[in-house]
């Protein structure tokens, strides 16, 4: 077995999608198509292959079906290879894989991203705490030495958050029970996990920040956004009530929205969602760089955050109507 | 292999036995070919651990790194002593052009990266919950193909991995599967999912992607 040079006339099918198939081939001369449908756009995409290009490799090493169909549009010569004929070849030229690395990781990039876009909040943790709670995990199940790990890893890089503090007070029980019990012989330490609290105690400055807060608030329904946000912006510098810090933090994006700064409004609402995946006005959140976007004129991507929200809302919340409003729109635009 | 043997002076990096790796959640900056030794890639649920994947010496982790800002999906814990090569996007391309098996690998393993994001991009751009869920078991059948003449699919996947693969909330994927349940195309038991024909989810799907569009 050897790579095989093949001939096609002009309008005939090298393969088509959804075939399986080992071969992978080479344009020598001649013109062909690759067609395909946009998975985002669910466009028909066609893309010329350049003489001496590559093209039905990731299917072939992959062992997948086929993604799109070679069409041969001039009388056109290829060379087929075998995958393991195809592994010959390119491992005398390692400059050829790289250059495919490339496009791959390119690609992958691409996909990746486009896939968190439409998953954001709901389906991801905050990493944060996703961080902070392994580190419980394994102090639970008295693996000192892994929830070590865990914790040090936390205190790198959010050396500020919200679980500094227990986490600093766990390494220090960790490694007492690891010299005086050993991995898996001490007790189990479950709990004294508190999400940030909302402080109390101060109560006299917390309701300070209320009135700061509602005043901003009753400034956006005077459509005085420009002033709201400056207050909301102080209220978020001053920091020192964590309750009115979110909720600031939610209505600075409101004014960005209706300030038409909608770049800044995705960013803050985007930062928002980030920082509190639990945030009582998240969904309104979404709804807001939904129409951002949608403003923007990215239809998909205000397509892809409506859909979102309407697969976390019930019917009856009036949010529903409100999306259903927005995607009509989005049609007759 | 001696390239192997040289590159191990400079990029070797070696765990001992129950070490972690890296962790879920942490910003990935390295990748790994393990040189001896077997790995755990696990996840944390909960009060649940669960092992996705044992890997043995030649095989590659944690290569989504070579993606920016993305956070560990999984944790790896070091089964035995483990010694492996360490990359990372700055040192990659050196490594690579002197070993075309490893980046051969890396390509594979990039092929099949893609083929499930793309997957499961189509799973998520359709709008009705109904269909992302059947989606989501389609694309199962898909990756277990059975020789077997028949419609019926069973599938030991929790509603939490459907719930996670459809990106919805386990309590909205329940109720989808409830109500298949009760229109009976799918019957839940504890440890497995039947789903009692699954051509019949194929043509569901279809048919709402095709509203879409």
């Amino acid at each position: 077995m050897s790579p095989k040079a093949i001939r096609y006339r002009a309008n005939s099918i090298i393969y088509f999608k959804g075939d399986v198939s080992d071969k992978i081939y080479i344009l020598n001369s001649g013109k062909v198509s690759l067609n395909y449908t946009d998975i985002e756009t669910g466009q028909e995409m066609h893309e010329l292959i350049k003489t001496g290009e590559f093209f039905g490799v990731k299917s072939a090493l992959g062992r997948y079906p086929r993604e799109e169909t070679a069409v041969v549009l001039a009388d056109s010569a290829v060379i087929a290879f075998s995958v393991p004929e195809f592994e010959m070849l390119v491992s005398k030229n390692t400059r050829i894989i790289m250059k495919m690395l490339k496009v791959f990781s390119n690609q992958l990039r691409r996909i990746h991203k486009q896939v968190q876009n439409l998953l954001y909040s709901e389906e991801q943790v905050n990493p944060e705490t996703g961080l902070f709670k392994i580190g419980e995990y394994y102090m639970s199940n008295k693996r000192y030495h892994q929830a070590l790990y865990a914790y040090r890893r936390y205190l790198v890089y959010y050396p500020t958050g919200i679980h500094a503090q227990e986490a600093t007070k766990k390494i220090e029980l960790a490694e007492e029970y690891l010299q005086k019990y050993g991995q898996g012989k001490g007790p189990s330490v479950k709990g004294m996990v508190k999400e940030a609290p909302v402080q109390k105690k101060k109560t006299k400055e917390m309701s300070n920040v209320a009135q700061q807060y509602y005043n901003a608030v009753s400034l956006i329904g005077q459509q005085k956004y420009e002033q709201a946000y400056n207050e909301f912006k102080k209220i978020i510098e001053q920091g020192n009530d964590e309750e009115y810090l979110a909720k600031s933090r939610y209505e600075i994006g409101r004014c960005l929205f209706f300030m038409n700064r909608f770049d800044d409004c995705i960013k803050s609402f985007t930062e928002l969602i980030q920082r509190y995946p639990t945030h009582p006005d998240l969904k309104e959140a979404l709804f807001f760089v939904g129409k951002s976007y949608q403003e923007k004129g990215d239809t998909t991507k205000a397509k892809g955050f409506y859909n979102k929200i309407l697969s976390m809302v019930s019917e009856e919340e009036p949010l529903y109507r409100k999306v259903k409003r927005a995607l009509k729109s989005l049609k007759e635009g | 292999m001696n390239g192997i043997n040289s590159m191990f002076d400079r990029f070797g990096v070696t765990f001992q036995r129950g070490d972690i790796i890296f962790c879920e959640f942490e910003p990935g900056d390295n990748f790994y070919l393990i040189q001896s030794g077997r790995v755990q890639i696990l996840k944390i649920m909960g009060d649940i651990e669960k092992t996705i994947d044992i890997l043995q010496p030649g095989e590659i982790f944690g290569e989504m790194a070579i993606l920016e800002e993305a956070p560990r999906s999984a944790t790896a814990i070091a089964l035995d002593e483990v010694k492996a090569l360490e990359f990372n996007r700055e040192n990659f391309e050196i490594l690579m052009q002197g070993n075309p098996q490893i980046a051969l690998k890396l390509l594979k393993l990039f092929t099949k990266r893609i083929y499930d994001q793309k997957r499961r991009f189509m799973i998520l751009t359709l709008e009705d919950i109904e269909a992302r869920v059947a989606d989501v078991f389609l694309m199962l059948a898909e990756k277990s193909p059975q020789e077997e003449e028949t419609n019926k699919r069973v599938f030991s996947t929790t509603v939490d991995d459907i719930a996670h693969w459809a990106g919805m909330s386990p309590a909205k994927c329940r109720e989808v599967l409830n109500h298949f349940a009760a229109q009976r195309r799918i019957e839940i038991y504890s440890d497995r999912i039947v789903v009692k024909n699954i051509n019949d989810f194929a043509r569901f799907v279809s048919s709402r992607r095709k509203q879409r569009e």
